[in-house]
């Protein structure tokens, strides 16, 4: 018998197998590890898979929700291949979260959740394969002109051009493939412009574009395959600016104040892209020469250094971007080692801190186009929110400072291996249970540990509702050192580093100060618009902390609005998502420019509303409790 | 056409606490003292009730102080260092509704009296007047958490009003307070949030929210009154819009920040031109005092008997109702 083509999405990886494999079984051989408890017994019912095409036999569905069965969900080690089939795995049934491996050994976690529908695929640079009619003496028609035409019958567009460097390939290439053409157009905001030419017409042609998502801390980026619009590959990294400073404001400060600030940065940034190109490609042996298009979005500061313009004037009241929405430019522009040709486009900006990243996780979550009323926030550093719905849309940011990201904490930490993301207490003996991302020793906590320890150590009663510690617990973890009192949640025996890991009182109220600004924010923003939390009728989070958040533990205190967890929904890097579909959606892009029109700034640091906010934010969970019904009820 | 005056409607009044307890509730008292229970803003009769006058304490202390100021010599000189004769005094002479023992003494920096010494003058001054007293500690927290306990332990009954509880430290004052049922004073710095909140901490270890009087911070004239004011003035609008943890009468220890503003002490001979001393700090005092009861304060802790004085003749003619109607 033949063998059969098991094609696993997104990660468009094929392999070979005999008629009757598991669908658990072709994915192990494809190298994707899924889930699966029980060892492929089809009781646990975790490793979940969804035929998109093809013959399958299902010898039974073990215990999966029906919400599951309804959503066309099947288990992948009891369902078995007949035929060529599709089959698209969901980020929640692999094996850990989904975790692009970074430098260092340490990771950026990023879930999969699907990007928004309804866009057709018509990436912003495709491909065509034109046969012109060959000059004669009666129709003479030049070379450029003669294309044009053949283009304009291809595309809707008026406006075709060309670059001076390509123009001169195109009478060899012209006639070399004997009048058959393939081209490569890439499509912005109107204008049409040829940027390829390879004579004949190539079958094994590729075309790939790049989405980038740049962080002030991590870069990430998916190789996308703009033929099919599979992504081919993913990787994240490191933003090497940080050796210029953590936050943006360093890097800003950097930027203007040394002569060669601005170029350093922005070859660094650039290096660091490069590098992860080098990495996407690497694979597949393809070639940077078939990157035709770059999407990059990133806040308003990494947009100004990418590009390599001043950001000397985000920083200085009234804090103001030099553009908000930038130009298009070639790859050989900005030093990117792809085809020198290649279009790299930015999201644009709303405001000096509402930058290109919101406006794309806003696009890819549809929050303008629905009718319910959203609130979509990014925490990391810096808080970043957007609400509203397909009539009206408002933005605002706060500086949480870097607690959730681990910084300014004793034992904070990245979210990487090692990093403590739940604790457990047992309320009668005060005993200690953690478990750390990748089930080793403990070396930190992460930002969603940290939220985790708060609300356990508020809810044992560690700490009282103004944050301090109750020194009065029966519990020789509970202790005092020259810093004052701290809690030791794993002792030096069982650490990575072989010392005691703890929370100090002041890590309390560093984390109260950052929760603190994240909820003054939605408040303030809130109270601009006179609108209720109860209004808000679903909140997105994003950013890579957000995935192994725990919207309880969030709630309990006070980090995030007291409704109703069915109403929250993480989202991952919806700044990466974002960038990937504009890639292939030319309407997409269209529509990601609007929204930097659309979106209305809010200036939190303008009158007092926000510092009042704040202050009434520093209380477990807040000062005015009839914010936290269900916390206060709990008790 | 008659002239009808604007009313405001508020949803909530102000708790009211009652300072002492007589014999037949449990203590010594010959009397007790009620403050709050208003429903309107301070001393707009039409506007609501007003069924409590607010409080003049005069305040005492457990040693001879050594910073007062030589106009109290005339007045107190004799009693200083008996707190007994001069809390009779005090009420005596002087007229006192309610006194203030603050007991100074049990600063370790000056004369670190024990919890013993502490515990045997209030129960001397208990013994020696009639009135409800305020009992306040020394400052020092870890101090006080030895000193006031002690106090309300062996003085249980008598629904003394104790303090301070900070939000820093409020524990042991507040349990001590609930197990031999005295009141308790939650002070917090010139900030509402903290003014809430602590009154949330206290109110979670179930020391009802009747108990609690909040001393939300003041400064004299001069030295930041308006900042005191305007504090005030928000937990008592937040009070009669409902806020049930702003609810709670307010004490504020005007005497104690008076006298260390400089205008009240300076010499006449050093600044001739401010007028003459002892005046300038009894009239310092009064207009501070009369200045925050129109925020809302309720208890008026003082030290001058002359300012006093002047306080409660204020009170008692804003206390006359304003009746548009008529």
């Amino acid at each position: 018998m033949d063998k059969i083509t098991v094609l696993f999405n997104p990660d468009n990886l094929a392999v070979q197998v005999e008629p009757g494999t598991s669908l658990l079984h072709a994915a192990n051989l494809a190298g994707i590890e899924l889930v699966s408890s029980c060892g492929g017994d089809g009781t646990c019912g975790r490793c979940l898979v969804k035929v998109q095409d093809g013959h399958v036999r299902v010898k039974g569905t073990g215990n999966i929700s029906s919400r599951a069965k309804q959503a066309g969900l099947v288990l992948a080690c009891q369902t078995f291949a007949e035929g060529n089939v599709v089959v698209d795995i969901p980020g929640r049934s692999r094996l850990e979260e989904h975790q692009v491996l970074l430098d260092e050994q340490q990771l950026l976690v990023e879930k999969d959740v699907e990007g928004a529908e309804g866009f057709k695929l018509q990436p912003l640079c495709s491909k065509l394969t034109l046969t012109l009619t060959p000059p004669t003496l009666d129709e003479n028609v030049a070379d450029w002109e003669r294309l044009q035409t053949a283009v304009r019958n291809e595309i809707c567009c008026s406006d075709i051009r060309i670059s001076l460097s390509v123009l001169k390939q195109l009478p060899e290439a012209l006639r070399a493939g004997d009048w058959q053409v393939t081209i490569g157009v890439t499509q912005i905001n109107g204008c049409a412009e040829v940027i390829a030419v390879e004579s004949g017409h190539a079958k094994t042609s590729k075309l790939y574009g790049v989405a980038i998502d740049i962080g002030t801390t991590t870069v990430a980026a998916h190789l996308v395959d703009l033929v099919s619009g599979f992504t081919v590959s993913k990787k994240g990294t490191y933003n090497k600016q940080a050796r210029f400073g953590d936050d943006v404001i360093s890097r800003i400060i950097h930027a203007s104040e040394r002569p060669e600030g601005l170029a350093e940065l922005h070859h660094t940034i650039i290096n660091t892209i490069n590098g992860l190109l080098a990495e996407l490609l690497q694979p597949g042996n393809l070639a940077a020469q078939d990157v035709l298009m770059v999407t990059v979005a990133a806040n308003t500061t990494m947009t100004h250094l990418f590009l390599g313009i001043p950001p000397k004037y985000i920083r200085l009241e009234p804090y103001i971007p030099l553009a908000a929405a930038t130009p298009a430019v070639k790859a050989q522009e900005v030093g990117l080692n792809i085809n020198p040709e290649a279009y790299v486009v930015c999201f644009p900006s709303v405001a000096s801190y509402v930058g290109g990243d919101i406006v794309s996780g806003t696009l890819v979550t549809n929050v303008a186009k629905d009718e319910r009323i959203t609130l979509f926030i990014d925490i990391g550093t810096n808080g970043e929110m957007v609400l509203g719905n397909q009539d009206w849309l408002v933005s605002a940011a706060c500086s949480a400072g870097p607690a959730f990201e681990g910084g300014g904490i004793t034992y904070g930490m990245r979210a990487m291996k090692g990093a403590i993301d739940n604790v457990e207490i047992n309320p009668d003996n005060f005993e200690v249970e953690v478990s750390t991302i990748g089930r080793c020793r403990a070396k930190g906590l992460c930002g969603s540990g940290l939220i985790d320890c708060l609300a356990t150590f508020r809810n044992v009663g560690i700490i009282d509702r103004a944050g301090k510690m109750q020194t009065d617990i029966q519990t020789p973890r509970l202790r005092q050192a020259e810093e004052g009192w701290e809690f030791v949640l794993v002792y030096g025996e069982d650490s990575d580093s072989g010392k005691d890991i703890v929370i100090t009182e002041n890590d309390v109220k560093n984390l109260l100060r950052a929760k603190a600004a994240v909820y003054a924010g939605i408040h303030s923003m809130l109270n601009a618009v006179e609108l209720d939390i109860g209004m808000i009728e679903r909140v997105l989070i994003a950013g890579g902390f957000g995935n192994y958040l725990n919207i309880r533990d969030a709630i309990t205190i006070g980090l995030l609005p007291d409704l109703p967890a069915e109403k929250y929904m993480f989202i991952g890097n919806s700044s990466l998502k974002g960038a990937r579909l504009a890639l292939i959606s030319q309407e997409a892009w269209h529509e990601a420019q609007e929204l930097g029109d659309k979106i209305t700034y809010l200036e939190l640091s303008a009158g007092n509303d926000f510092m009042e906010e704040f202050m009434s934010a520093l209380f477990l969970p807040h000062t005015d409790m009839s914010l936290f019904p269900s916390v206060t009820n709990a008790k | 056409m008659a002239f009808s005056a604007m009313k405001e409607k508020y949803r909530n009044k102000v708790n009211t606490v009652v300072l002492g307890a007589t014999q037949e509730e449990g203590g010594t008292r010959g009397y007790t003292v009620t403050v709050g229970g208003e429903s309107a803003l301070p001393f707009l009769h039409f506007e609501g009730e007003i069924p409590n006058r607010p409080v003049v304490a005069l305040e005492i202390w457990d040693i001879a102080p050594t910073d007062w100021n030589e106009s109290f010599t005339p007045y107190y000189g004799d009693v200083f260092d008996n707190p007994t004769q001069w809390a009779k005094k005090c009420v005596e002479e002087y007229g006192a509704d309610v006194l203030v023992v603050r007991l100074k003494g049990a600063d370790p920096d000056i004369a670190d009296a024990s919890p013993e010494d502490c515990v045997k003058v209030v129960q001397d001054v208990l013994a020696a007047v009639p009135c409800p007293l305020i009992v306040l500690g020394c400052g020092k927290a870890e101090k006080d958490n030895q000193v006031l306990p002690a106090v309300a332990e062996a003085t249980a009954g008598e629904n003394l009003l104790i303090g301070s509880a900070e939000q820093e430290n409020y524990k042991s004052i507040a349990a001590a307070c609930m197990v031999h049922k005295h009141s308790l004073i939650a002070n917090s710095p010139i900030d509402i949030n903290i003014c809430k909140q602590l009154n949330i901490l206290i109110t979670e270890m179930n020391l009802s929210a009747d108990r609690i009087v909040i001393d939300p911070t003041t400064a004299a004239l001069g030295y930041g009154l308006e900042y005191g004011y305007s504090i005030m003035e928000r937990a008592r609008v937040g009070a009669l819009q409902g806020d049930k943890m702003l609810s709670m009468p307010i004490l504020g220890n005007v005497g104690h920040e008076v006298w260390r503003a400089k205008e009240a002490n300076i010499s006449t001979e050093d600044m001739p031109v401010w007028g003459e001393q002892p005046n300038r700090g009894i009239i310092w005092e009064a207009t501070t005092a009369t200045a925050l009861l129109q925020a809302g304060m309720n208890i008026v802790v003082m030290r001058h008997p002359k300012a006093a004085a002047l306080v409660k003749q204020n009170i008692a003619e804003l206390m006359v109702p304003t009746n548009f109607e008529a």
